[in-house]
């Protein structure tokens, strides 16, 4: 079961000397944990040293977070032991994992959103006073936890208000409050601009020094490489090796990851600009709760090319992708596609002039999830297939077996619930029914999310192959790389407005990292 | 040993056909041992509701008469089901029907054009009794459970205002009663029995449902917005319009139901014209998942019971009240085999292969 544990070594330059002498503070051995179908963990040992930085690396999928699951108290395993601070322990729910001295931050947070963050942190605490609050004694310790780590948040913000990366922050001093001795990150990373991940990586490093525990869950190669002492690769639920970080490097972590060689990167030339396909005027737009999400976009897509929209998840691209597709209305301004006002027409006159779209929630918008693959085949074209009014279910049945062949969508019929896909055959099927219109504009919202390498490749590889047909594509992505790889221009969105648009050979993350966090850029 | 519970990730087909049997078979035994708890024995109660309902052309063409409009209410509640709707209304836009149907068949001439006029207006009055429900949900959002469960009220407060007072017959003591219909105004009756024209045109409405769900673009629109009412958006279907217009037809339908009661049966308007087949068309739906040609066979079920029922009464004096029992018994277990369909429950030692 993998290359096991390599000898001790040495890390993070201060700390090379304590190095030596780390014990072993958290032992999973031989866990396995079979969901119906799946073999989640598959005899996965995992070993952790007191006050490292230790990075979970994997496909999604692979089980990293079944594995921190089992150890946190949510899923019981069927097989295997979990040893912590030397004893054996068996924990059968969270509140027994926060009792021993584990503290979890999910990928989704777990806050009262209409709360302050002190309550946030004292929920289901009991202070000194109990059954009364102490919330002096409460905020000076918080106050302390605050310096000593260096993560600042104001304790009377309600988390409605508050930044992704400052929710973040709220989430793990509530972790560290209740005295962790380890703490678990899911992909911390993935709601964060460039500088707030910074910003993480440094409180991480200073609660490592701290003689903390920390256990970085991610997919980011270059994260882990940046920030961990030891990592740990999942592959298909196995452990399948563990190495120092200091002495791998990104292409032996994705060899590992992926059980093959991957190219990293995809070869994109750089298109030549050619007339403008659609062009946002002015636009304006409200969200679902009704307040401006978009406050004045100008932006131009040209056939021919891809135009990244980078930025933080929660600046206004979901109401962008909206306002093209046709489901949001426009406040004020107009869309020009094509040489024509499409401002004021419905979602399927759009989609008959050549405007498709992956959205961003597949499962919740992409697809209707009790229908079969050939009627989600058919979801946004069905009034083709029909005549007078009554569907055509030989053409229906013709269309689904056509893309499934040519997309290759993994399934065991056409006629089966499209629930039972996994996501990369929910994100084949969305792509080929709407690339199977032959449109003039793909709007690409989060298209390799939740993806595993070979998917990711597939779907980069068919943006740019649709790119080089004269069309174009909007990418709206989270993941900085991404951006930068398939991107001709990148255009950065924050609080509605676009900060700036950038060629291709000029942008750099530093500079799309400062327009993300609504900086400018100086002019040169 | 060990009992586990796991998330399914396929649902056997089979599931649902085991689980609406497996509930009426429950339901059954339930309802038995209440007859065994008054000192009925249930094989006999059983035995007498199925002699009644098919041993006799009497009973077999009274199953047919009480089918007909469950099989109506239960389209009712199918068709806003399948958009992901609970009409619980189906009671009230029945009782509107009626009530539409028999202020033209008491007030309106020429008589050769009574019958027609009782029709629409029939399926009129159980639109716009279902209409309010319909646009409060698509406008404003509001719960479709509670507003069609409390205009039923209205509705029947409403037809029982009308028999005690303004449309009380002149010829009928105090009864709550309107006058009896003119000839003009009465379905045509078969065999000499109480079989009306309605039973059939139930059967021909079914079918035409039938293909509107499962044949149109109209019925697979229905199905996305009840599937993911955000897909439909995505997919340009209004989902505004498509519940607007499911609780319209299911409406109609109920309307058409009233009308088919008082024209066909009670050949007058009168307090009670419904047992409650309403509410009865929310099993049906449920045991039918929907599907039109399932919902005569469900509908027959309860049929038989409301035959069997009246029986029971006066065989052994168990009130009819024991097909609320059984009604209510039905929806339970079928909402609770809903588990069966995504759950699976495993027993045995522990599996650490």
């Amino acid at each position: 079961m993998g290359e096991s544990m390599e000898p001790m070594g040495a890390s993070m330059g201060a700390m090379e000397s304590m190095e030596a002498n780390r014990d072993t503070i958290l032992e999973m051995k031989d866990i396995v944990k079979v969901f119906p179908g799946v073999v989640a963990n598959d005899g996965v040992n995992f070993s952790v040293k007191r006050g490292e930085i230790h990075g979970l690396l994997g496909e999604n999928g692979a089980g990293k977070t079944t594995l921190m699951s089992v150890l946190y108290g949510l899923y019981k395993p069927d097989n295997g032991e979990i040893f912590f601070e030397g004893k054996r322990v068996e924990f059968n729910s969270p509140g027994d994992a926060i009792k021993a001295g584990i503290g979890m931050v999910h990928q989704h947070f777990m806050l009262v959103s209409k709360m302050t963050a002190l309550n946030n942190i004292l929920l289901g605490y009991r202070t000194p006073k109990d059954p009364m609050m102490d919330y002096e004694w409460a905020r000076s310790r918080i106050e302390e936890l605050s310096k000593m780590y260096g993560i600042e948040v104001n304790l009377d913000e309600k988390i409605i208000n508050m930044s992704v990366g400052e929710q973040q922050r709220v989430e793990i001093l509530k972790a560290l409050f209740r005295d962790v001795k380890l703490l678990i990150l899911d992909e911390p990373t993935s709601v964060l601009t460039p500088a707030e991940t910074e910003r993480l990586f440094k409180a991480l490093k200073r609660m490592s020094a701290e003689g903390l525990t920390v256990i970085f869950i991610t997919h980011k190669l270059r994260e882990a490489l940046e920030v961990t002492d030891r990592i740990t690769v999942l592959r298909k639920g196995k452990d399948v090796g563990t190495l120092i970080t200091k002495n791998t490097n990104e292409r032996e972590l994705a060899r590992l990851m992926v059980g093959r060689e991957v190219e990293v990167s995809i070869e994109k030339k750089k298109s030549a600009a050619k007339e403008v396909l659609l062009r946002l005027e002015n636009v304006y737009a409200k969200n679902d709760r009704g307040l401006l999400a978009l406050k004045g976009i100008n932006l131009s897509i040209r056939r021919g090319e891809i135009l990244g929209l980078a930025g933080v998840s929660g600046n206004g691209q979901k109401e962008l992708e909206e306002v093209i597709v046709g489901t949001r209305k426009v406040e004020k301004g107009r869309l020009i596609f094509n040489g024509k006002d499409i401002t004021g027409l419905g979602v399927r006159k759009r989609i008959a002039l050549g405007i498709s779209c992956i959205p961003e929630d597949r499962i919740e918008t992409g697809m209707a999830p009790s229908l079969s693959v050939e009627e989600n085949l058919i979801l946004r074209d069905f009034p083709n297939f029909s005549k007078n009014g009554f569907m055509d279910f030989g053409q229906i049945e013709a269309h689904a077996e056509r893309l499934i062949e040519e997309f290759g969508i993994k399934t065991p019929s056409p006629k089966v619930e499209a629930r039972t896909l996994s996501g990369g055959n929910i994100q084949r099927l969305i792509i080929a029914r709407e690339l199977s219109r032959n449109p003039l504009l793909l709007i690409a919202s989060q298209p390799t999310r939740g993806l595993d390498v070979a998917g990711i490749e597939y779907v980069r590889k068919r943006l740019v192959t649709f790119s080089e047909e004269g069309k174009a594509v909007l990418l709206i992505s989270e993941d900085l790389e991404e951006i930068m790889q398939l991107s001709d221009r990148i255009a950065v969105i924050y609080e509605g407005e676009i900060k700036g648009v950038l060629e291709r050979e000029e942008a750099d993350p530093e500079k799309i990292g400062i327009l993300m966090s609504g900086g400018e850029l100086e002019e040169t | 040993m060990q009992i586990k519970i796991e998330r399914r990730l396929e649902t056997p087909k089979i599931i649902y056909v085991i689980i609406p049997i497996a509930s009426i078979v429950a339901s059954l035994l339930f309802v038995g041992i209440l007859l065994l708890a008054i000192g009925v024995n249930p094989f006999e109660a059983y035995g007498v509701m199925l002699t009644r309902a098919f041993g006799t052309k009497f009973g077999l063409t009274e199953l047919f008469v009480k089918a007909a409009p469950i099989i109506l209410t239960g389209l009712a509640v199918s068709i806003p089901l399948r958009a992901g709707l609970w009409n619980i209304g189906a009671e009230g836009q029945l009782y509107m029907g009626a009530f539409a149907a028999s202020w033209v068949a008491l007030y309106f001439s020429p008589p050769s054009a009574v019958l027609p006029l009782m029709v629409i207006f029939g399926l009129l009055a159980g639109m716009a009794w279902a209409s309010v429900p319909g646009i409060l949900k698509a406008k404003f959002d509001l719960n479709e459970i509670i507003s069609t469960l409390l205009l039923n009220y209205v509705a029947i407060y409403w037809v029982e205002y009308l028999v005690y007072g303004p449309m009380r017959g002149k010829e009928v003591y105090n009864f709550p009663y309107s006058d009896l219909f003119p000839d003009y105004a009465i379905l045509p009756r078969f065999l000499g029995t109480r079989f009306h024209v309605g039973v059939i045109a139930s059967f021909i409405i079914a079918l035409v449902i039938y293909i509107l769900l499962k044949k149109t673009s109209y019925g697979f629109a229905i199905k996305v917005v009840g599937s993911n009412p955000k897909a439909a958006e995505f997919a340009g279907t209004s989902r505004e319009k498509m519940i607007i217009s499911a609780m319209l037809i299911g409406g109609a339908i109920a309307g058409f139901a009233g009308m088919m009661e008082v024209s066909g049966l009670h050949l007058r308007l009168r307090a009670a014209v419904s047992p409650g087949y309403g509410y009865t068309g929310i099993p049906v739906a449920l045991l039918a998942r929907g599907n039109p040609v399932f919902v005569i066979a469900a509908a027959f079920l309860f049929g038989l019971l409301y035959v069997g029922g009246s029986a029971m009464q006066t065989t052994f004096g168990i009130p009819v009240a024991i097909v609320d029992v059984f009604q209510a018994l039905v929806v339970l277990f079928i909402i609770g085999g809903d588990f069966f369909t995504r759950y699976r429950i495993s027993i045995g030692g522990d599996r650490n292969d």
